[in-house]
């Protein structure tokens, strides 16, 4: 049996609790990986980190090779093999874009630099926490020793809800939805595109046969959902953001299935017209470890101008991230 | 009420079970499901079925779980139900974890505690009865267990004793976390470890017959370290994980639910799990008088669990099978209009 080494920051937060069962119970790496787990979290966290790594002791998962803890980056992210990035700022009532990105900024420069003394030059890296893509991109410009290629952002959640989101439309089994695009960014401003998916083999848009909802109540839905869930389970969506980073990093691990895409915020290699350098989500296939943007798409006006608007934001805070 | 309908397309899979979980939108809950919904208890050709349920006034929030569950885009869930309604949530079940309770509230009694939980699981047992599949497989979780789940098999006459357990693994695999810790050793490498009893201070975690790497290992093992350090670590540890986490062990309970149904369902591969099942089933074994829900070692094969037998008890091992045994006898007392004759 093979062993990975698999990190997770912000372990001792709402994301951190359902993931750890997920990644040990072999959802993530399969059920012949063994993992060797790291869990990084901040000081003032020190108690509940420690009571989640109890319980995950408590568990007595037997694909869990060994446990290790504490707030120590240099020490927690040395020598790891995929690293799930939960830990940032969150944003809190009426704080400014301006400082929430600052705040972000610091933690990622942080634990970029800590990454590129510690960290093997294969190390995958998936941010989650928000603004994801741009914390994406300052983590790796802080860790210049390892590839660009190896730094991604997750808009797996947003191509997993969009995918219900048309499985419910026309009342087929989520995964019978097949790609689906996430474009750009993790935000209100991404852009879900449905004009080269499939639902039980067939075409989407045909399928739903109503291109109102699909061009308007449908995006606005994809980009809300968080919002809902919040406002029906007063918390926000921990479970289903953990099974997306879980499936975003196995899907990039394992490899994607023939003829299969999913979404990935990628940093940029100038495709579809997005500037080289931004962290953008982009349609990928995965193998061998590494994700390519799937090239060749029909992208038409009305999609233009959505990517376009994603892109715009992108760029505005990739600005104001390195500005300072 | 509300229902979210799919049906496969392109899979190669088995016909759906029917899961039933109740409450629905609690900690354990949360945890539990998205572990079912990933194929977690049952494997990856088998679909599930989700039943959901929980009180009126958390119908919203469990809408809200219900909304993250379709998010999570698990391939093996084909239909979500959530209700407040027994007659659709146990309907055709093939397998129950029975999470809602009512917790301990400040100034409660253990004695209340056991009659207001007693009261729901009468009328758990009775929808069990009326509406669920006759080999449905019952798993007890929420507190009191054992005596919850005596109630609710006692008020469930058509379904066989057997089909009711509840829930001691988790102190099983807290058990196994420890030993693992002493020994410096996997916990994959551990064997023939017992839990006794009730899931409660009572609850005796035997390492009598442990062994590491097929070895019996108990002369191994130094005795104050088992008796002075090893059982209260066991025993405590939940109040360990709340002072930590300021919140209960969700996640290692729900996980052990998982473990305990499904090995249940598809097999220990010979392993010894810790599980509490009618002591009716065992005609006095072990110093246990019928009419009990008793944790005790045993092999699931074949869908069905069997007693690890023929075990000698020393008189510390027959000491602490009577503290816990006495204990969940004055629970029944306590509850004795409930269990139905």
């Amino acid at each position: 049996m093979s062993v990975v080494k698999v990190g997770v920051t912000g372990a001792a937060g709402q994301i951190g609790y359902s993931i750890l069962p997920m990644i040990c119970s072999g959802q993530m790496l399969g059920a012949d990986t063994k993992i060797d787990l790291a869990l990084l979290d901040i000081p003032q966290c020190e108690d509940a980190l420690r009571g989640v790594a109890m319980e995950i002791s408590d568990s007595a998962f037997p694909l869990l090779n060994s446990l290790k803890y504490g707030s120590d980056p240099r020490e927690i992210l040395r020598d790891l093999d995929v690293i799930i990035f939960l830990g940032g700022f969150p944003r809190k009532a009426g704080m400014e874009r301006k400082e929430l990105l600052q705040r972000n900024m610091n933690i990622f420069k942080e634990q970029g630099a800590a990454l590129n003394e510690v960290g093997k030059p294969t190390t995958l890296c998936l941010v989650v926490a928000n603004p994801a893509n741009t914390n994406c991109l300052v983590l790796s410009h802080h860790a210049p020793n390892i590839p660009k290629k190896n730094f991604t952002a997750m808009t797996r959640l947003d191509h997993n809800r969009a995918s219900f989101q048309i499985a419910n439309k026309v009342g087929a089994l989520t995964i019978d939805v097949k790609n689906v695009a996430i474009w750009g960014n993790h935000s209100s401003t991404q852009y879900p595109d449905v004009n080269h998916g499939t639902v039980r083999g067939g075409a989407i848009r045909p399928a739903v046969n109503d291109d109102e909802w699909l061009n308007g109540e449908f995006i606005s839905c994809v980009q809300k959902r968080g919002a809902a869930i919040i406002a029906a389970r007063k918390l926000s969506s921990a479970m289903s953001a953990a099974k997306a980073a879980v499936d975003h990093v196995r899907d990039w691990f394992l490899g994607t299935k023939e003829g299969e895409w999913v979404s990935m915020g990628v940093i940029s290699d100038g495709s579809y017209g997005i500037d080289a350098g931004l962290c953008y989500s982009f349609p990928c296939t995965c193998v061998n470890k590494e994700w390519h943007i799937v090239q060749g798409l029909d992208i038409n006006e009305f999609s233009r101008d959505k990517m376009n608007l994603t892109k715009q934001e992108l760029t505005e805070e990739r600005d104001e991230a390195f500005s300072a | 009420m509300f229902k979210v309908l799919s049906r496969a397309f392109s899979q190669q899979l088995k016909d759906p079970v029917r899961v039933v979980v109740t409450g629905g939108s609690g900690q354990i809950a949360y945890s539990l499901l998205f572990r079912i919904a990933s194929g977690s208890l049952l494997g990856e050709n088998q679909p599930v079925i989700l039943q959901i349920y929980d009180l009126p006034h958390m119908q919203a929030a469990l809408r809200g779980v219900v909304m993250e569950l379709l998010d999570g885009a698990f391939p093996l869930v084909h239909e979500i139900v959530a209700s407040d309604l027994p007659e659709t949530i146990y309907a055709n079940a093939d397998y129950a974890f029975l999470v809602g309770a009512k917790p301990r509230g400040p100034g409660m009694e253990r004695g209340d505690l056991l009659k207001q939980n007693g009261e729901i699981f009468v009328k758990v047992g009775q929808a069990l009865d009326k509406y669920a599949n006759k080999n449905v497989k019952v798993l007890a979780v929420g507190n009191p267990v054992n005596t919850n789940a005596l109630i609710a098999m006692s008020n469930a006459p058509s379904i066989p004793k057997e089909n009711f357990t509840a829930m001691t693994r988790l102190d099983h695999n807290r058990a196994l976390c420890q030993l693992g810790t002493y020994l410096n050793a996997k916990v994959t490498d551990i064997g023939n470890i017992a839990v006794w009893g009730n899931h409660s201070p009572t609850m005796f975690p035997d390492l009598s017959y442990v062994t590491l790497n097929g070895d019996k290992i108990r002369g191994k093992i130094d005795n104050t370290w088992y008796e002075k350090e090893f059982i209260p670590v066991v025993q405590q540890r939940g109040t360990a994980i709340i002072a930590a986490r300021k919140a209960s062990s969700a996640a290692s309970a729900a996980s052990a639910a998982v473990d305990h149904v499904r090995d249940w369902a598809i097999g220990s591969n010979g392993n010894w799990v810790s599980m509490a099942v009618p002591s009716d089933l065992y005609n006095g074994e072990y110093g246990v008088p019928p009419g009990l829900i008793f944790s005790y070692p045993v092999v699931c094969v074949n869908g069905a669990y069997q007693l690890v037998k023929g075990l000698k008890l020393d008189e510390f091992q027959q000491n602490k099978i009577k503290v816990t045994v006495n204990e969940l006898l004055k629970e029944k007392e306590a509850v004795a209009d409930l269990i139905r004759k």
